[in-house]
């Protein structure tokens, strides 16, 4: 435990070339992209949901004068798992070299009574272990579509519809862990760091 | 009356966490993807991508509703200092005006679909464009009120409630 702590961070070698977030850049990478790995994610899901009860819905649709196709709705969950899959490997590859600059802030802890390397650990292994379900997700929904479910009207089976909706609900924590670190962390927020370091916001952040 | 408020957390809000940056997953990952997959849709010619373009501009469009309430009830516990006060007034109306063009490109999308669901008009690609860089720069403006200035973190609301951050 003191070898640890009598050891500077190696962030320090390169002080000089971060702002006071923490970064070399002002606003953080990896929250963006995030954005689009949940809400392509979801609504995939959730279209693929629509496609399934299709058969429900249909005089609704019909009540409204909205023309729809089946095929239209299970189209959307299959290009936006798709994207979502290109797009969250960026997605990891980011959270991961500002998890690598990350200073926590000392002494705070979680709803969960986490510390901040704990809810760090946790959301890097969770990252990564999300990610290789988006992809296997995606294999499985490309194999229904194209060869098991081809000429099928429900494109996907029940068993995928279920395993997205707990992914979205584990999404959701591994969500709110990131969350934390910026809320309660104060990780790359500039404000949160230039107070740890002393400073007054109404001088330097005016 | 104030009493009947439920009472506000160590990031002052009535709840655990920010939620509107949590509902705009859904505006800006859906507005970004109709853009590219109308330019996909145009450049490879598989017209089903005018619909899965057409479907994530609907859901963009509720949602963006839904990101307003949110976002003016956590404006509104913010407590914006310095310049993001004027970072929120611009977040706030461009986020209102965004809402204006998402639902006239989704009721003109609407009108296109009816008459050939397999084609879609030039001019709208235009506006995609538009569309899209619209809401980079209102992400970018969101992400400079948490970001830089740390709204809603625990950190900046202890200072403003010791009346140190004004």
């Amino acid at each position: 435990m003191t070898a640890i702590a009598t050891i500077a961070s190696p962030i320090n070698d390169i002080a000089d070339s971060l702002g006071a977030n923490d970064l070399p850049y002002a606003i953080p990478v990896h929250p963006n992209l995030v954005h689009l790995t949940i809400g392509l994610f979801a609504i995939g899901i959730a279209f693929d949901f629509a496609g399934a009860f299709y058969p429900l819905e249909k005089r609704l649709f019909r009540f409204l004068a909205l023309p729809v196709t089946r095929s239209g709705f299970h189209d959307v969950g299959w290009y936006n798992l798709l994207a979502c899959s290109g797009i969250s490997f960026f997605t990891v590859a980011a959270g991961f070299y500002e998890m690598l600059l990350a200073v926590p802030l000392p002494g705070v802890r979680s709803v969960l009574g986490q510390t901040a390397i704990d809810t760090m650990l946790w959301h890097a292994i969770g990252g990564v272990a999300i990610l290789l379900v988006i992809v296997a997700m995606t294999i499985w929904r490309g194999y229904q579509r194209f060869v098991w479910r081809k000429d099928l009207g429900r494109q996907v089976t029940w068993l995928y519809l279920l395993s997205g909706a707990v992914m979205l609900l584990l999404m959701g924590l591994h969500g709110s862990l990131g969350a934390w670190l910026a809320s309660d962390f104060g990780v790359h927020i500039t404000a949160d760091q230039l107070l740890a370091a002393g400073a007054d916001l109404n001088e330097v952040l005016p | 009356m104030f009493e009947l408020l439920p009472p506000l957390n160590d990031k002052n809000l009535p709840w655990l966490d920010v939620i509107h940056p949590i509902v705009v997953h859904f505006v800006i990952a859906m507005a970004l993807i109709s853009v590219v997959f109308d330019m996909i849709g145009v450049l490879t010619g598989k017209k089903n991508l005018f619909e899965v373009s057409f479907w994530n501009l609907i859901v963009a469009t509720v949602a963006i509703f839904i990101a307003i309430i949110f976002g003016q009830i956590e404006a509104g516990l913010a407590n914006p200092y310095g310049a993001s006060r004027d970072i929120l007034n611009i977040h706030s109306t461009i986020g209102w005006s965004l809402a204006g063009v998402l639902a006239l490109l989704t009721s003109w999308r609407y009108v296109a679909r009816q008459k050939n669901p397999t084609a879609l008009p030039r001019p709208f690609l235009a506006l995609d464009v538009a569309l899209a860089a619209l809401v980079v720069v209102q992400v970018y403006l969101g992400d400079k009120l948490v970001w830089v200035y740390g709204l809603h973190t625990v950190p900046v609301v202890k200072v403003i409630r010791d009346g140190v951050l004004s």
